[in-house]
């Protein structure tokens, strides 16, 4: 042992003066070619505060409605901020909304920034930047980990990871809620993506900033938010928000908005300040200097059509599709012990511990096989229970399949089992009693018909550790449609009555309406609690698309009521389909949901909204 | 006890590599003349770069009230000036540059041309107000008195680590870190740092850092941050930082002159 160590003590020292001498003779040859190293670190570490000289009045008052200035808003991002009442923050649901990360970097607040560090390699695994506004906490992974997939929640802050580039650090961020451009209401989508990079010049760190925002902008947002050391800690941070009533009595389908072309303050900035009323809202060419030649030319009515939406086709939706299609069934844990699996159309939730899996919906039946195998990865026994939120093809598809390949224990050796041959063959399928009676109307395979239905507004089961729920709602998607609710998992599932890749499928023809639909997104979001900031806690699995919070059903049930509103307002004035459909009472949301092929177009969904209104249910 | 020899061998080893990287190449020998600036420039600058005008729109893009001065640190004094703002009483004395100056020039909505100028200096043209600038680097030439002063450059790479005569575990000492341009300016005839006569001094000082970012899109911007000290007018440094996208031809170049107003 001894011996070993001075082995390797010479060998040291014979490594460090080889180093040494190869380094003295390479300078001997003349200059040392400059040879390309992984660039270090800059020390980001510290209490920082923002040096408010720009924009100063957006970062702290706030700017004023109709101030879109210097956004290359397209035209869903400005009608929808033309559409925002700022009295909307006074509901429940968006008291305690956080700022998004591009946003949040540009809020007025203190932030720290701090580094972890593997104890053992040293390695820098993640740099996390706390700011003061909203609590926002960023997390920037620097160990290489990938990006979560398409269908994996979003956060106010995102999913970031870093690397450093010449004296710069590089940050990419997906995976971020809708929140704001500015706080005027100018939106930043949920499918906006950022690029920063960040530098230290002594004591000023500079955060580069640029959005990518398919759905509400035309080109990449780019701005510059500067920061100076503080030599300790400032003490100045906030608190946890809690949210409360604001005002008393209000109905729960009230969402402050304008309709298109209503909004009193949109003049109001241009005259204040005497400025064209283009000066706010022309979009990307008002990033640029010719528009300053332009501005000194322009009149109202260069401006005014822009307050409302151009007449022709609507654009589709241009988000990404959080949906796999590569054949494969994924899974991803949402809480505790219940799991997501998507790739097979609609999202399917499976609940699992000593217990057989409870599976709600069963997918469309193409990959059916590949759904069982995933469960049995989830649990070594047979699925017993199969709750359906509704009749549809992609809530069904694999019922038949799922069932035969279950069982359910709790019937066997009961009074059941003597007066019926097959009790307890297959896993037992829960529905409401409508969903039944669409399935044989359908003339849907009989095997795959529920065996456990309920009438009446709540069915109750404890299963696996979790109190399991099942609410009734009543003509939302159709009128047999249920949420399944995991108390201790903390987990609602919606089925189709929410989901983040379409309008709402509203099929009226089976007992849909508008009002059921918004009532049933508020009865989603009255069992909802949220973590922190709005956000996280109580998760809901939509029936299409990615994981979600209470954030985005409140996102949504805002669309469902601001788009009724504008609807029910035409039929009151008289408006024929025709002409609801000819003024894009849609106009804001297109872009994200938007599409004028497949099962479900947005013409579609207006004529839904416009027929539930003039025909509501009794 | 094999510890300790353990340890020594670390130091030693240790040492000899630092002491190694702490002596420039070629110790020994005459040294070789350090490259020219413009060869030993970490970040490409030149080019045609248009601005992005998505901050303090309004002061940038129109004329705002007198006294406007949101989010400028102006003292008492600076704000008596800007109440004392006269566009025609600029015009009259042929002083329509002021808000062209260089402090005030880079937040201008327009397009700026870099060059090399020679080996040691930078020529930066801008076509808002015609304008040009020089970015000496090493001893300050001219005298000043005009717009754009006196500018000294240098190549900014930060974060060389420190040792201890030069003594010290692992010591970096200067790899490849990228950096930045700065440019220190003086001299300057008082100015606006925006169109509606928010002032600075003739003893103003500016240090700007500009930053080349290389967006995957296949973009490049250039980040222009500005600290303004001007004690005569200033309560604290004014700092911006503006940014610049780069393009690959002059399309969009139109020098115009500077106008009051």
């Amino acid at each position: 042992m001894r011996s070993t160590s001075k082995k390797l003590s010479v060998t040291l020292m014979a490594f460090g003066i080889a180093i040494a001498m190869r380094t003295t003779m390479v300078g001997q040859a003349g200059p040392a070619p400059q040879e390309p190293r992984p660039s270090p670190a800059i020390d980001l570490s510290g209490y920082w505060s923002p040096a408010v000289n720009e924009d100063g009045l957006e970062r702290g008052a706030g700017s004023e409605l109709g101030d879109y200035a210097g956004f290359a808003v397209n035209e869903a991002g400005r009608l929808w901020a033309l559409s925002y009442d700022p009295s909307r923050l006074t509901l429940k649901h968006h008291q305690c909304d956080g700022y998004v990360a591009p946003y949040q970097m540009r809020a007025i607040g203190n932030f720290r920034i701090w580094e972890d560090r593997d104890p053992h390699t040293v390695q820098l695994i993640a740099i996390h930047i706390w700011a003061q506004t909203t609590e926002g906490h960023r997390t920037i992974w620097m160990d290489g980990r990938p990006h979560p997939p398409a269908w994996a929640p979003h956060t106010y802050q995102g999913f970031s990871t870093g690397r450093f580039v010449g004296d710069a650090l590089m940050v990419n961020t997906d995976h971020l809620k809708q929140g704001w451009l500015r706080r005027n209401g100018l939106p930043e989508s949920d499918q906006a993506t950022m690029v920063e990079f960040i530098v230290r010049h002594g004591d000023h760190l500079v955060d580069t900033t640029v959005v990518n925002d398919p759905v509400f902008l035309t080109e990449p947002e780019v701005r510059s938010n500067d920061f100076f050391r503080q030599p300790a800690d400032h003490g100045a941070w906030l608190y946890a928000c809690d949210d409360g009533e604001q005002i008393i009595g209000r109905p729960p389908d009230s969402v402050p908005n304008y309709s298109f072309g209503a909004q009193p303050f949109a003049k109001e900035y241009s005259r204040k300040y005497k400025i064209p009323l283009l000066s706010g809202i022309a979009g990307a060419p008002s990033i640029y200097p010719e528009f300053e030649t332009k501005l000194k030319a322009a009149t109202d009515a260069d401006a005014l059509p822009l307050l409302k939406p151009a007449p022709g086709p609507s654009p589709i939706s241009r988000a990404i599709d959080p949906e796999p299609s590569d054949g494969e069934i994924h899974v991803w844990p949402v809480s505790g012990n219940v799991y997501m699996l998507v790739g097979d159309g609609g999202n399917i939730v499976v609940e699992t511990g000593d217990q057989g899996p409870l599976v709600v919906d069963s997918g469309s039946g193409q990959l059916t096989g590949k759904i069982i195998k995933a469960i049995h990865k989830l649990s070594d026994k047979p699925i017993q229970f199969i709750v359906n939120t509704s009749y549809l093809p992609d809530r069904t598809g694999g019922n038949v399949k799922l069932r035969a390949s279950g069982h359910d224990p709790s019937l066997v050796g009961s009074f059941f089992s003597g007066q019926f041959r097959d009790a307890g063959v297959g896993a037992t399928i829960m529905a409401q009693q409508n969903t039944e009676t669409h399935m044989v109307e359908a003339k849907l395979p009989a095997d795959g018909y529920p065996t456990d239905t309920f009438l009446e507004d709540r069915r109750r089961k404890y299963h696996n550790g979790n109190d399991v729920e099942i609410f009734h709602e009543p003509h939302a998607i159709t009128d047999g449609d249920s949420i399944v609710q995991f108390r201790q998992a903390d987990v609602i599932v919606a089925g189709d009555i929410f989901n983040t890749t379409q309008f709402p499928f509203i099929d009226i023809k089976d007992g849909g309406s508008v009002q059921g639909e918004i009532k049933a997104l508020n009865d989603i979001l009255n069992r909802t609690v949220f973590q922190h900031e709005g956000q996280g806690g109580t998760m809901v699995v939509p029936g299409h698309g990615y994981l979600a919070d209470e954030h985005e059903v409140v996102e949504y049930r805002d669309m469902m009521v601001i788009i009724r509103d504008r609807v029910r307002a035409m039929i009151k004035d008289g408006a024929t389909l025709d002409q609801v459909k000819a003024a894009r009472v849609t106009a804001d949301y297109d872009t994200r949901y938007g599409a004028n092929r497949g099962p479900w177009t947005t013409d579609m969904f207006v004529e839904a909204v416009y027929s539930s209104l003039r025909n509501p249910e009794k | 006890m094999h510890r300790h020899h353990l340890f020594r061998a670390l130091i030693c080893s240790t040492a000899a590599i630092s002491i190694a990287f702490a002596q420039p190449p070629g110790v020994g020998q005459p040294p070789g003349p350090p490259p020219a600036p413009r060869a030993a420039a970490p970040i490409d600058v030149t080019g045609y770069w248009v601005s992005l005008v998505t901050e303090d729109w309004r002061s940038r893009m129109t004329v705002p009230p007198k006294g406007d001065a949101e989010s400028v640190p102006l003292n008492p004094e600076g704000r008596k000036a800007a109440q004392a703002w006269d566009p025609a009483k600029d015009e009259a004395a042929g002083e329509q540059c002021k808000a062209f100056g260089a402090a005030g020039i880079v937040r201008r909505p327009g397009r700026m041309h870099i060059t090399w100028q020679d080996d040691n200096a930078l020529k930066v043209e801008y076509d808002a107000g015609t304008q040009t600038r020089i970015f000496h680097f090493g001893a300050p030439t001219g005298n000043g008195g005009d717009w754009q002063g006196v500018s000294v450059a240098n190549w900014d790479i930060p974060g060389t680590i420190m040792t201890r005569g030069g003594f010290g575990l692992g010591a970096n000492g200067g790899a490849n870190r990228g950096g930045a341009l700065k440019v220190v300016t003086t001299k300057m005839k008082a100015g606006y740092l925006r169109i509606n006569g928010i002032p600075y001094s003739d003893n103003v000082v500016i240090t700007e850092y500009y930053d080349r970012f290389d967006i995957p899109n296949g973009d490049s911007l250039l980040l222009v941050t500005t600290e303004v000290t001007d004690p005569m007018y200033l309560t604290a440094p004014f700092w911006t930082s503006t940014h610049f996208k780069q393009q690959h031809d002059a399309a969009g170049w139109n020098p115009t002159p500077c106008a009051a107003r």
